[in-house]
Formats: C-alpha cells, structure tokens, sequence
C-alpha cells in the first residue's frame, strides 16, 4: 500500500484517537460573539444570536484574502490547530494551515460553529433569555439558509463585505452554496465539495433513522432532557449509522477487515467481536460527549429540507450569482455521489455560472475530503491560489483609470 | 506538424470568442488561445491530473468525456466547440458532432487521414495494418477506432448535412495544397451547423 493510501486510511481528524499529532498552527483558539439577531426562514426572530468561531492567517490590508470555511454536520468552529480545551486538531487541519492546500501564510480564514449547533453558537441547548431556561424543542427550526444569514453579520462584524471564498464539504458545501446565491456580491469564488442542491430519499432515510434513535431514546423526554440523563444511546446509535455512511465498502474492507478485537470465550453470547464494531462504538461514545442530541435533530432536519432550487428554473436561481465555481466529488462517495454533484454542474452552467468540476476517484466515501488526500489538496490549492490572482487582476481593472479610449 | 495546426486553429478564431475545447489536456493550448485571442474559454478533461493542471493556469474545467462535456451547456452557449485529435479514437461520431454543434456555431475538428500515401503502400506491399508517424501505434494499442480518410469524412458531413466552411491539410513538411487526400496526414476543418437545426 502506498504512503498516500496509508496517511487516507488514519481517516479523518474527528472523534479519532489522534496520538502525537502535531498541528503546524500549534494551539488556536475559538471566540464567542454575540451579534444582531436575525429573523429565521420559519418567521422567528432572535434578538441577539451567538456565535462561536475561529480565525487563522491574517487578513489584508485590502480584506481581499477571507476564505469561509463551512462545516458539515457533526464539524464545529475548530476548523485548524489545536485546541487548547481538549488538546484536539481541528476538523480540517490536515487542509488548513501554512503551507497546506486553504494557506494560511496568504488567506485569512474564518470557521464558525453553525446556527443551531452546540459547539458555542446559538442552539437549542442555548438558554432561551425569554424563559430563563435551555430552548430544547423550543427552539425554533433552522434551515442552511438561518445558518448562513447567521454567517453573514458575523462577516459584519469582522468589517468583511466581500469573502474572497466560501467552502465546505457535505452541509459545508449547501452553505458555500447559499452564501453565493443568497449573497451575490460578497463572494468571489465557491468551492461546494461532495454536496448537492437538495437531498434524496437516500439521504433523508439515513437521517432519520439517526434522529428515531434519539427520539425513541426514553431519557429524551420531548427534548427536555437533563444532563443527567441525556439520550446518550440514540444518539450514538444515530452517530454509528451516520458514520457507516461517511465512509466505503473499500475502506472498511481495508480498515478492518473481518479482524476480531478481542479472542472469543465460550461463555459469550455473541462471541464474535469484530474491529468495525468496537470502532463504530467508540464513534458513538466519543461524539456522545462533544453532541448534543437536540442539536443533531435540528442540523439534520435542516439537511434534508434543504432545496437551493426549490422547484424553480435553475436560471432564476442563479440568475444574480456572480461567484466562480469549483464543483468536487468522489467517486467512491455513495451518500453524496457525483451525479449529484453533476446535475450541480449541469444546472450552474446553463445558467452560465463559470464552473470547473472535479470527479476524483478517491476510494474513501463521503469523508475523502477530511482525510489526508494529496489529489484533493493539490488541486484545490491550484484553484485558489490561480483564482486569488485572478481577483487581484480583476481588482485591479476595476480600480484602474481608463487612460485612452481606443478610436 | 501540429504546431501548423495549432497555428491554423489560432487564426480561424476571432478575438473574444467563446471557445470550449473539448479533450483539453494540460490546458496549454486553451490558455494560449485565451493570451493571444483573449477568448474566454473553456475545457472538458477526463484525466483528474491534468484537469488539476487546468486549474493551475487558471482555466474553467469540466472533468467529464466528450459528451458528458457538452451536456453541460445549453444550445449556442460558445462560438467555438474544438475537438482536436482525438475525433477518430471516439464513438458515436454522428451523435457527437450534432452535439458539439447544438452547443457551438461552429466545431473545428481535427482528424488522421488514413488515406495517407504511406498508409496506402504499407498496407498494399505489406498486408498488414499501417503504422506512420501520424499512427505509430500497432494495430492492438492504438486508440483509434475510427479508420477514415479525408474523402470520408467530407461524405460524412455531406450525409450530416453540415457545411465544411474551410480546410486545411498538414503533413510532416507543413500546409498540404493539392492532393491532399493521397498527400496529408492530417486533416483539420471547420464546420458549420445548419441555421435551422441539423437534419
């Protein structure tokens, strides 16, 4: 097996045991802001929202260098380096750093926990300041579209007007798609990975086999759970299915085989332990501790209602989008696979969208993005990189005195 | 020879065009289009490596095969569809040039004439399959598919009604004049759609 085969095979930097791991960032830091307010999709109107999130590089003199780093479900601010709390590496840290593919020697890059998500934004284990207590179900529904208006004042508040790109991988990319559509003039460039324009029955039934599991779970109680009994074992049940589906029948076959974690005794009733197993229970245990349960019932619902084109043309759609794009996929990505990523293509570019498309053939599912993954890196280093010279040009067009008109 | 080629390409397309080139490669020649003709174009690659390279020298690409390529686009989207050397390697021939000019006014395409002297007196004395430096593969390794010569393939457009506007014949010493079907290599021509949809 090959070294890149071996670095993509250390899977992804979440919920991993990740020993001696060392961050070229070194410890990084997330912030807490509390922000104007923002009226949902749904009609509910937050007076104030709070968001958590992390920068990394610097920005320019000229603010033309902010990338947007959107996360996928179970992501979280700490997107590089690592954290001081719990001594983790961010989500992306093997993208995100000097040097690495998302540079952050050039690019100033911000992450922020989502709208609804309970790693220090507003979410509904947020305490509702009208009652005093945790919104639970309370809390009203959130879409991509909330998330990403969320998004947008905290670009206010960073005096951003216009990101040079938005990104994301999964939910990352839906968002990276919102911000273009929904915000034409603030974004140069976007770059959705392994994403889609709205989910399948596929990709809803997943989910909502992970949210029975909470809901069934007898300590949810309607969502009123406390944390001492919190549904801690639908949850994981919710995760181990989520994670079955990140991930491909090749790397499961080369990750663990059929090998056996621990010899069987007579006395057991299921003798056999297999390492897939123990893994997907040390998923479940690990995300239990970092997740809150409400939370992946409202991310997720939020995933599965999302519709970018909502029955309308493609062109009406994406009629006022002026970003350049750069559609990725994987081919061994079974939970978004490439058709979806496709018709993405299809429907930008006959809306005359400038859009380059990337199918790689990455073995690894749906999580190819968060592993090591030179191809994957190299190229969306190279697109960066040429579309950050291609907005200074631009730039400086706009900006340049017309000398002589020709005759 | 190809650098003829190229050249002749070069001077078919007007400035500020809108060009897509299908089968695109490294992108060299589609960015050298893009410097000196200021087209703005656009590439479909099916190799990830060199659509990664594509992207380095900043061109709009789309890794897909020929057709998954023009599928993409809604009709008259360029002014220029090209399909350089790889016509006779792809199938569904008929399929694809009505395709490439549904998306395109007009398709450039260039082709190996398999009519070529060489081939015409290695097979004749021979008895087995040509190989020239136009076709250096052997029979078994080639990628072509396609064996036409340049009489065929102005059958071809006139069976597809489709106007050749212009030609132009190359061989190892340059531009090919008179004979061409006996004397070039390779064939180069420039094709127009019918104004009211083909066929």
């Amino acid at each position: 097996m090959s070294d890149a085969h071996k670095g993509m095979l250390q899977g992804d930097l979440q919920d991993q045991k990740v020993k001696d791991y060392k961050s070229d960032l070194g410890v990084t830091h997330t912030h807490t802001v509390t922000l104007p307010g923002i009226r949902t999709q749904s009609g509910y109107v937050f007076d104030e929202i709070e968001l958590s999130y992390q920068t990394l590089g610097k920005l320019s003199h000229e603010k033309d260098n902010a990338i947007l780093v959107c996360h996928a479900l179970s992501g979280d601010a700490h997107v590089g380096g690592i954290s001081p709390r719990s001594g983790r590496p961010g989500w992306w840290d093997y993208h995100v750093g000097p040097g690495k593919a998302i540079d952050t020697d050039k690019f100033f890059v911000i992450c922020s926990n989502v709208l609804g998500g309970c790693a220090g934004s507003t979410g509904p284990a947020s305490i509702n300041p009208a009652t005093g207590r945790p919104y639970a179900t309370t809390f009203p529904p959130v879409t991509i579209r909330d998330m990403v208006a969320a998004q947008a004042r905290l670009m206010d508040h960073l005096g951003i007007h216009k990101l040079f790109a938005t990104m994301g991988g999964s939910m990352g990319g839906m968002q990276a798609l919102v911000w273009a559509v929904d915000y034409p003039n603030r974004v140069h460039c976007c770059v959705p990975i392994a994403t889609c324009m709205a989910h399948t029955a596929m990709q809803i039934a997943f989910n909502e086999v992970g949210r029975q599991a909470i809901i069934t779970d007898p300590n949810w109680n309607q969502g009123h759970y406390t944390d001492k009994h919190r549904p801690e074992h639908g949850l994981a049940v919710a995760r181990m299915v989520g994670h079955v589906t990140y991930l491909s029948e090749f790397s499961m076959k080369a990750k663990f085989g059929r090998t056996l974690q621990r010899e069987t005794k007579p006395e057991d009733l299921f003798p056999e332990f297999f390492a897939v197993e123990s893994y997907l229970q040390y998923q479940g245990e690990t995300f239990v501790k970092r997740f809150d349960p409400n939370s992946y019932l409202y991310i997720t619902k939020a995933l599965d209602r999302f519709d970018l084109l909502d029955k309308r043309a493609p062109a009406e759609v994406f009629k006022n989008v002026k970003a350049r794009f750069f559609v990725i996929s994987f081919e061994s990505d079974w939970l978004y696979p490439p058709d979806q990523s496709r018709e993405m293509v299809k429907a930008l570019k006959r809306s005359n969208a400038v859009v380059s498309y990337l199918n790689l053939d990455t073995p690894y599912g749906h999580d190819s993005f968060l592993i090591q993954n030179p191809e994957f890196a190299r190229a969306l280093g190279n697109f960066l990189r040429s579309e950050y010279r291609n907005q200074r040009s631009l730039l400086k067009k706009a900006t340049q005195p017309i000398l002589a008109a020709k005759p | 020879m190809y650098q003829n080629l190229y050249r002749q390409v070069i001077d078919w397309i007007p400035e500020r065009a809108r060009v897509l080139d299908l089968g695109t490669g490294d992108g060299e020649f589609l960015e050298q289009l893009v410097k000196t003709r200021r087209v703005s174009g656009e590439g479909v690659e099916l190799n990830p490596e060199l659509v990664t390279r594509c992207i380095d020298r900043g061109l709009a690409v789309h890794q897909g095969d020929v057709m998954d390529g023009l599928d993409q686009y809604g009709d008259g989207a360029f002014d220029y569809v090209l399909l350089l050397g790889t016509f006779q390697e792809l199938k569904q021939s008929e399929q694809l040039v009505r395709e490439a000019l549904r998306v395109g006014r007009k398709l450039i395409v260039s082709y190996s004439n398999f009519a070529h002297v060489r081939v015409r007196w290695q097979m004749l004395l021979s008895g087995r399959s040509p190989m020239t430096k136009a076709l250096p593969s052997p029979w078994y390794r080639t990628p072509n598919i396609h064996f036409f010569s340049i009489l065929d393939f102005q059958g071809f457009c006139e069976d597809m009604r489709i106007k050749e506007v212009a030609s132009a014949y190359f061989n190892a010493r340059g531009l090919v004049r008179w004979l061409p079907n006996l004397r070039a290599e390779v064939a180069l021509s420039l094709l127009e759609g019918a104004p009211n949809g083909l066929g």
